[in-house]
This record gives C-alpha cells, structure tokens and sequence, in this order.
C-alpha cells in the first residue's frame, strides 16, 4: 500500500503519543520536526519499536545504512526515508 | 618517579641562565609525578601537532587541547577559595567536557564527572556528596544550571569556559563566584608544574544505591594507572590508532576511552548522542581502529540490519563491558569487523573499568559459552581473584567473586557502613583486601569465570549498575502506595532493556504523575517504562513478596 508523507507522518506521530517514554513533559508537541532522540520521546530501544512499526505498516524495509541519525531521528526525516525505499 | 622537594630547590635556587641548569629544572618538574594526567602530558610533548580530540565535527590538536586544559587547570588554582583534593566537571560530548577533566586533573585535584542528562536533583546531591567547591560547566548543561545553583547550600566557583558574560548569573546568584572565558587565566605558561600522590583520588563516580541515595567509589592515581598500563601494553596502542568514545563520563568505560587513547597520542572520537546506540555510520565514516560500548549496542545495530558482514573492516579491537555479552552477538561482531579482534571484559567500578577478559575465538569460543553466555574469563595479569560461599570460605567452582589486586579501591566515598560490607579481609588470605562484587560466577577447570546472575537486588539496565531498591524508594514515596516492586523487563541474555513496577494498596496517584516524579530524580535508564496495579502483591513460601511470579505476570502479558 502506497502512502503519502502526511499519512506516514500522521501515523508515526500517534504511534509515538502512545509509545513514548513514560513521564516526558515534551510530548504535547510532537510534529514532523521533532526530534524524538534529543526530545526525549523515544530512547533507542523505543526508536527501533518504532522501525519495526513503520516497516510493518508500510510493507517495506528501511535501509539505514548511509543515512546520517540527524536525518532518521526527525519524524519527517524518517517517513521520507521509509518512502525513499518504498520508491526503490 | 617523584623528584625530592630538596634537589629541586636547590637546582631552582641556583637556577641561571646556564641551559644545563635549566635543563635540570625541566627534567625534575617532568619526573614528578603526575597521575591520570601523565600519558597525556607525555602525548602532548611528542605527538604536539596530531589530532587528539575530534569532538562536534570540531578537531583538536594535542597542542590545542593541551592549551584548553592548562587554561582551566590555571583557573582553578587561581580562583579556588579554599584548597580541596576534589573538582567537578558538568558536561558532555564537548570540547569543555574533555578539556575539563584533563584541566581538573592538571590542577592536581580529582574529578567527579556530573552528567547534563541527568535530573538535576541527582546532579545537585552527587554535587554536595563530593564536597567539590569547583564546578566546571559546559555550554550543553548552561540551561539546567540555575536550577542546579538554585538550592545549593555552598558557596561554589563555577568556571564556564564557553560564557562570555557571567553578569546575569552574578546578579542572581550572589551566593556563588563565576569565572566567564574572559576571565578565564591564561594557560600559555601553565607548565603542570604538579605532583600528585598515588593514593590521591583521580576521579569519584557514583553508582546507584540500595538506600536511595547515589554511592561514591572514588578511584586513586595508582589504580587507574595500573589499569592504563596493562590495556595499552595488551592492546599494543600506537598513536596512529583511532579511538570511539561512546560512554557518558558518568559511566567510568569513559576512561578508558580518554585515557588509554591519549597515552599512546592516539585520536578520541567523541560519538555524538544521536550515533551512540547506532553507531554504524560513525565507525565508518572516522575508520576508527578501536570500539568499546555496551553489549547492547550489537543487539541494536542488528535489529535494524546494520550489522552486515564486513561493515567495519577498520576495527583491530572491538571491546565489550557493561553488562552479559551474548554469544550470538559476538558472533555477529566477529563477521561485520573480521580484521577486528573481540574480547569481553567485565569489572565493576570499585575494580577501575574492567578486571578480567576473555578473548572471542570464532572457532572455539562458541564452544566455551555458558547459557549462551560469552564468559567473563580470566583476571588481567597481577589481579587476584577467589570465588567465595555464603560463610565466605572460598570455594571452587560456584559462588560470590571477590576481587583484589593493584586496580581494587579500597572503600566508598565517606561511607564506612557500605564500605565495611563490600570490602572485607578473608582469615586464609593473610592481610589482603578483597572487594566482594556481590555477582554469581562460576569457575571452570582451567580458571575461567562464567557470569551467572546476582546475589541481590541489582540490576544491569543496558549496562548501567542499577540497584532495584533505589527506584523502590523513589516509587514509594511518589506513589504513597503500601507495597511497591521494581522489576527489570524485559530481559536477555542478563541484561535488561528496562524497569517496570508494580504497586499496590494505598495509592491513588496517577500513573503519569508517579512517572513524571520519578522522571525528576531518577536517571532516564532508571525510570519505569509501565505501572502495573494489583489487588495484592503475590507471595512466597516465606511471606516476602515473590519477584518471580511477577515475571510470570509480565511474560503471559
């Protein structure tokens, strides 16, 4: 199933308002430039649930490899790469 | 060797302008020594002009960091009111924060690393548990400083190498002394003209503790020394070797990061935030020759595919500590660095950094695993080891591992209860102190030792000491709940991802606004990912809460 950024980006921020760490004052402000590493929303054990997640949802697998973590940790970043390999 | 105060009067009181004499003078100052600080001094006289540091997509010299240490080692001595053998450094993964703990040292104190991820609460009581009067600040943890400043009940001087102005904290805080970098001293001249005793502290880190509050294990020049030298020797480093340093310096693997590379005039690489549990990119990109993290980062990497065959045929050593190390994962270290050589090390912070090793032998090693479990080998060469019962006879194969040895502290800061319980003397050893680490090993036929657990309450939470009994304080008093349990979920190979709690009776407090309490002052690695409620806690045969049914619980969840 092909999805759009917006939807991608919809769906990885309800995902992140009902997985995020406990306790975490931040998360009223989740949007598609958030960080969730520097935000504190998602340690990295959370952050690969989250992977797993879009992998899951969107049917494809998202490489990594050569991507610098100042792109995949920002929601937008993130659903761009996912789509990126969805194109490939 | 030290050089005697005599000899060395003597040559400054007959110092001229002879070059002989004033060779003398250098000589002498150079033998003095030095502790921690040594290697590095010494890196930075041969290897002046070779990176030392690469920190912020920012690159410095041995030259230049030399230079930002000896202008704060400078400050401190300058500025101190009142001499104290200790100073602590508050920040992280910045030029400040390296340059700080060498300036520290440089100025003849220990350090005592606080970390800006910490909940300032935590930071404010390890602060005052270390009685450090010098407090050397980052940019990165300028934000949580007021609030740090604002229930300290001591005059402190802070020095903030990256402020310009310090007007506004003067004005607000009149209580305490600011140093901004402008009126920072002037190392140029600074010679580290010191002389440290090997009994004197070289760094005071805390680790959890059982009664709530943080536990001090204050490490001294000669045990941090003897470590360095082995690691270096056994590791055969050279200054073309490029180090990772993915540890928070409140978590004491980060010396050897610093230390064991900047004695041979190597590079640290400091691993930004962002890259520390997938480093992937980052050992690529810096073709680094030596990795040391937590076991946990394998795990990681691998779940997210980025750990390919190949992938790091820069590595010649790739070290693990922290917590168990599994034998799948060695496994897949072993083919995605195949130039690399693998070893577990194991050693708690009162045994300075690690103490024992094992070597990974593709061939053989699989062979060797306990539980799936790599074990954690033999103890470094002069480093004793006995496997002890619950009567404390040693015994043979299983029991409680002591520790002893030139690396082994010999007590916890200002804690004589907990240090009387934890360092003790055996009748049959003679007059040797052995540090009982409370872990379950067993030892095989030819001397190795295989983790097999604990024998408390304590847990490794992605390779962080975590006592359980301290997140249970903290539960109970935000819960107000009349029974409360700290469980580690989930859990692999004996190592936890995380903690969950359960609680029942008495409260009836939200779970966020318990969570977000215990977000105030308990590290992000300590705080509950779940609250669970039950009628009654489950009990065993001897009435005390039965922790294993609660596992049971958490497994057919």
């Amino acid at each position: 199933m092909a999805m759009s950024e917006t939807q991608l980006v919809d769906l990885v921020i309800t995902w992140v308002r009902g997985n995020h760490r406990p306790g975490n004052s931040r998360n009223g402000g989740i949007s598609a430039d958030t960080d969730l590493i520097a935000s504190g929303l998602l340690d990295s054990f959370g952050f690969i649930d989250l992977i797993v997640f879009i992998e899951s949802q969107s049917g494809c697998k998202i490489e990594l490899t050569d991507v610098d973590p100042s792109e995949f940790c920002v929601v937008k970043g993130l659903c761009r790469i996912t789509l990126r390999n969805q194109q490939n | 060797m030290p050089c005697s105060p005599y000899v060395e009067q003597l040559v400054r009181s007959t110092a001229s302008q002879q070059p002989s004499i004033r060779a003398a003078l250098a000589t002498a100052t150079r033998l003095r020594y030095k502790g921690l600080i040594q290697g590095f001094l010494d890196s930075a006289e041969r290897f002046a002009s070779r990176e030392a540091l690469v920190v912020d997509d920012k690159s410095l010299s041995y030259r230049e960091l030399r230079g930002r240490a000896a202008a704060i080692a400078k400050t401190i001595l300058d500025r101190e009111l009142e001499s104290f053998p200790l100073a602590a450094i508050l920040a992280s993964r910045s030029v400040t924060a390296y340059a700080g703990v060498l300036g520290i040292l440089g100025s003849g104190k220990g350090y005592v690393p606080l970390n800006p991820k910490f909940p300032v609460d935590r930071t404010r009581k390890m602060l005052a548990l270390s009685g450090s009067r010098i407090l050397v600040v980052g940019r990165e943890a300028l934000g949580q400083l007021p609030r740090l400043l604002l229930e300290a009940a001591w005059t402190l001087t802070v020095i903030l190498p990256d402020l310009d102005d310090a007007a506004d904290l003067c004005a607000a805080f009149p209580r305490h002394r600011f140093v901004s970098s402008r009126q920072m001293a002037d190392g140029a001249g600074f010679a580290f003209d010191i002389e440290v005793n090997s009994t004197a502290v070289a760094y005071l880190l805390f680790t959890s503790g059982s009664t709530g509050e943080p536990k001090g294990v204050p490490i001294h020049h000669s045990n941090v020394g003897s470590y360095i030298q082995y690691i270096s020797n056994r590791y055969e480093v050279t200054e073309r070797d490029r180090f990772s340093q993915e540890f928070d310096m409140t978590f004491d693997l980060s010396v050897h990061d610093m230390f064991v590379c900047w004695e041979r005039g190597a590079c640290l690489f400091s691993v930004p935030e962002k890259s520390v549990m997938l480093p992937a990119k980052f050992i690529r990109d810096h073709g680094l020759t030596m990795w040391f993290s937590v076991p946990s980062v394998v795990a990681l990497l691998s779940n997210v595919r980025l750990l390919q065959p190949r992938c790091f045929p820069s590595l010649r050593f790739s070290l693990f500590c922290g917590e168990a190390l599994a034998a799948t994962h060695a496994q897949d270290w072993q083919e995605a660095a195949p130039n690399s050589i693998v070893e577990n090390l194991y050693g708690p912070t009162e045994t300075t950094i690690a103490i024992s090793h094992y070597r990974w032998y593709p061939s053989k090693s699989p062979q060797e695993c306990l539980n799936g479990i790599v074990p954690i080998g033999w103890p470094f060469a002069g480093q004793q080891c006995c496997v002890v019962d619950h009567e404390r006879g040693e015994v043979s194969e299983t029991g409680e591992l002591c520790l002893a040895g030139s690396q082994v502290t010999d007590g916890y800061w200002n804690n004589l209860e907990k240090t009387q319980g934890q360092f003790v003397r055996f009748p049959e050893t003679g007059g040797t102190l052995w540090y009982r680490t409370g872990d379950l090993v067993k030892r095989g036929e030819n001397g190795c030792l295989y983790y097999l657990g604990r024998i408390d309450h304590q847990v490794k939470i992605r390779g962080y000491r975590v006592e359980l009994q301290e997140i249970e304080v903290v539960l109970r008093k935000t819960s107000k709940a009349e029974q409360v349990v700290a469980v580690p979920w989930p859990v692999a190979y004996g190592s936890a991802d995380g903690v969950v709690a359960f609680v029942s009776g008495g409260s009836n407090l939200d779970d966020l606004h318990i969570l977000n309490r215990c977000r105030e002052v308990l590290p992000d690695y300590m705080v509950p990912r779940k609250i669970y409620r039950l009628e009654e806690m489950p009990l065993n045969d001897n009435r005390k809460i039965d922790r294993k049914k609660l596992v049971k619980l958490l497994e057919g969840a």
